[in-house]
């Protein structure tokens, strides 16, 4: 009843509005807006060539509950095993990755690891990319950390086809070439870690900002016609979230750079930087990355057409988004992820999938990143 | 003596002030600053920018990783003050958006006495430069009560300096004001923004002959809508009053336009 009559209280002020004539333009722009229906695209299966869900910081799975979003991706990924890879975008242990074993903190970070493999229906690929938080949430144990995760992944997956790349705390990029998809993995916390990154054991084919900067100007360059380039790392080359200085009583202080992984921080920057000049020349259809704990579709510039950040993996970790005008979807404090369709021939579509869901379901987006 | 001032005389002693900010807002002005009358045709306040144009919300949220440039035009009407005319103003201004965040922006206008009789005195140029620093940007706050959870909410600072020559016969304007203002912003596509910039400013003597100095409260408010067809493209509708003597109720229209790469 209140509801109605605030609604009605809404209409008569706005026809009071129209009425004096001088606002006319605004009435009809929140008409508009108030009535906007978002088309939802569905494309036949048969006509798609590969599907890549993309959900991160998925390490804070709740055991007491079951449900979204992990359930969900599982329902939707086991449609089309085949043709579907699932990447989890890092920050796959919170809080402090995978300890040495006997640790007390070990179980319980396994069975975070296991939650999101299990998520994996068989027959469809995984891949784990590692964020912060794998690193040891940025502490001196981070490289021995990701080695372990590395390994924990190999052993928990059981016959499926899941890793995770770059692996043995390399900074990559690695490729993937699936059809007309090359999908290039990066270590991002690489580049931002204080502590040791590389030993004697690492044997990594890039080992300098430099090399790195120069293998991933090489990977993005895909050989053939149609192909369809996306990046893979954990730290968003921009964001509207708590990272990029936006939400919360702390941002003016992210703002002038407070930390490391925070979009305005100098090593931070150096990052960004380096990765959006290797995109130079050849700039990549979209750069996809997960740290803010919101779904966001961004515009990327002219250097990457599109930036996605999908980091709502985890039910209990979700946080506020601000929408910039680079935005062109934000969705804040739901979990959720990104379905991205490689069309047969031409044709790329983003998905957004959130929860809890509206009564039209958990799709709340799509978009068209490479038109058909 | 204006009526209004008459009105507020009326009012017992120590109940001058009304109770209520909104009151005093949309109310006839009853804040009477017993030593200040305005006498002047037009008061400093009135011919600068922070007068004479309208009230902007706090700029859009961009990316960190760009500066942008932006331009801006703006027209502005007084009404109802206790002075002879009625005043129209239009100014034209360029903006630099830091890091997505803060706005520093110049701007220069005309004001217009409208209806006015003499034939050599009827107008003045005005300039102004501003700050605009969004402090805390973040989630739908009172937006959440109707449900959208693609609000976002600004909370911010602004200091803005004003310079009108010859206001009157002999009299510079040179006023220097701080505010505080707030903007919810909603809806996915094109975005309607609602705004609210409480303040003060501060006229300060810059004419060969002395004029008074002088301090007053003001509050503006409007809507706007973000993105307009174009996603550096803003139309804003704004309104001011400043809390002192009989200046009347200001509104006018800004369009503003960031250029993206």
């Amino acid at each position: 009843m209140i509801w109605l009559a605030i609604r009605k209280n809404i209409a008569f002020r706005r026809a009071r509005l129209v009425a004096r004539g001088g606002f006319a333009v605004v009435a009809i722009a929140s008409a508009v807006g108030c009535q906007h229906h978002v088309k939802l695209e569905e494309p036949p299966g048969d006509q798609i060539e590969t599907t890549l869900f993309l959900i991160g910081d998925a390490g804070e799975p709740d055991p007491r509950q079951v449900g979204a979003p992990l359930d969900s991706l599982t329902a939707l990924a086991s449609v089309a095993p085949e043709r579907t890879i699932i990447v989890f975008l890092g920050d796959n242990v919170y809080p402090g990755g995978i300890p040495a074993e006997g640790a007390a903190e070990w179980a319980d970070a396994r069975r975070r690891l296991e939650e999101q493999i299990r998520a994996i229906p068989p027959g469809v690929r995984g891949i784990f990319v590692p964020g912060n938080h794998d690193w040891a949430n940025e502490t001196a144990f981070g490289l021995y950390s990701i080695r372990l995760q590395e390994r924990m992944i190999a052993a928990l997956a059981q016959g499926k086809n899941v890793r995770l790349i770059p692996g043995n705390g390399c900074p990559g990029p690695v490729s993937v070439d699936v059809g007309r998809l090359r999908l290039v993995a990066l270590d991002t916390q690489w580049w931002l870690h204080s502590f040791i990154v590389r030993d004697s054991s690492s044997h990594c084919a890039a080992s300098t900002m430099a090399t790195v900067t120069a293998a991933l100007r090489s990977e993005v360059r895909a050989p053939g016609e149609g192909r369809v380039v996306l990046v893979a790392a954990h730290h968003p080359l921009m964001t509207g979230g708590a990272h990029g200085g936006y939400c919360g009583v702390s941002g003016p202080y992210r703002r002038f750079g407070g930390a490391s992984q925070d979009i305005l921080s100098s090593g931070n920057r150096t990052m960004r930087d380096s990765i959006r000049s290797a995109f130079k020349s050849n700039p990549p259809l979209a750069y996809v990355a997960g740290h803010d704990h919101t779904l966001q579709v961004l515009r990327g510039g002219p250097n990457v057409k599109y930036i996605i950040v999908s980091g709502a993996g985890s039910a209990g970790k979700t946080e506020c988004a601000v929408r910039m005008r680079e935005s062109y979807y934000v969705t804040q404090h739901r979990a959720g992820f990104m379905r991205v369709d490689i069309m047969k021939g031409k044709g790329v579509l983003l998905r957004v999938y959130r929860y809890p869901g509206t009564k039209h379901g958990a799709l709340a987006y799509t978009r068209w990143l490479e038109p058909r | 003596m204006s009526s209004n001032r008459v009105a507020c005389d009326a009012w017992p002693r120590g109940t001058r002030a009304c109770p209520l900010l909104v009151m005093l807002t949309l109310a006839a002005p009853c804040v009477a600053h017993a030593q200040i009358t305005v006498q002047l045709p037009i008061a400093a306040e009135e011919a600068t920018p922070v007068g004479a144009l309208p009230p902007m919300p706090l700029p859009m949220p961009a990316s960190r990783d760009q500066s942008y440039w932006g331009l801006r035009l703006q027209v502005g009407q007084r009404n109802e003050r206790s002075g002879p005319e009625d005043l129209f103003a239009i100014g034209a201004g360029i903006d630099y958006q830091l890091r997505g965040g803060s706005i520093f922006g110049l701007t220069g206008g005309y004001q217009k006495r409208q209806n006015c009789q003499s034939t050599t005195d009827c107008g003045h140029a005005l300039f102004g430069a501003r700050g605009r620093f969004n402090v805390f940007t973040g989630g739908p706050t009172v937006a959440a009560i109707i449900g959208d959870e693609s609000a976002t909410t600004t909370i911010g600072t602004e200091i803005g300096f004003g310079y009108a020559p010859s206001i009157n016969a002999g009299v510079n304007a040179c006023t220097i004001d701080v505010g505080l203002p707030l903007s919810v912003a909603m809806l996915q596509t094109v975005r309607v923004v609602t705004f609210v910039t409480p303040g003060a400013v501060w006229s300060v003597g810059c004419s060969s002959e002395e004029t008074p100095s002088y301090r007053s409260f003001l509050i503006g408010f409007g809507f706007g809508i973000q993105q307009l067809g174009f996603r550096g493209l803003d139309v804003n509708f704004g309104a001011q009053r400043i809390l002192r003597g009989a200046t009347g109720l200001q509104f006018g229209v800004s369009v503003s336009w960031v250029r993206l790469p």
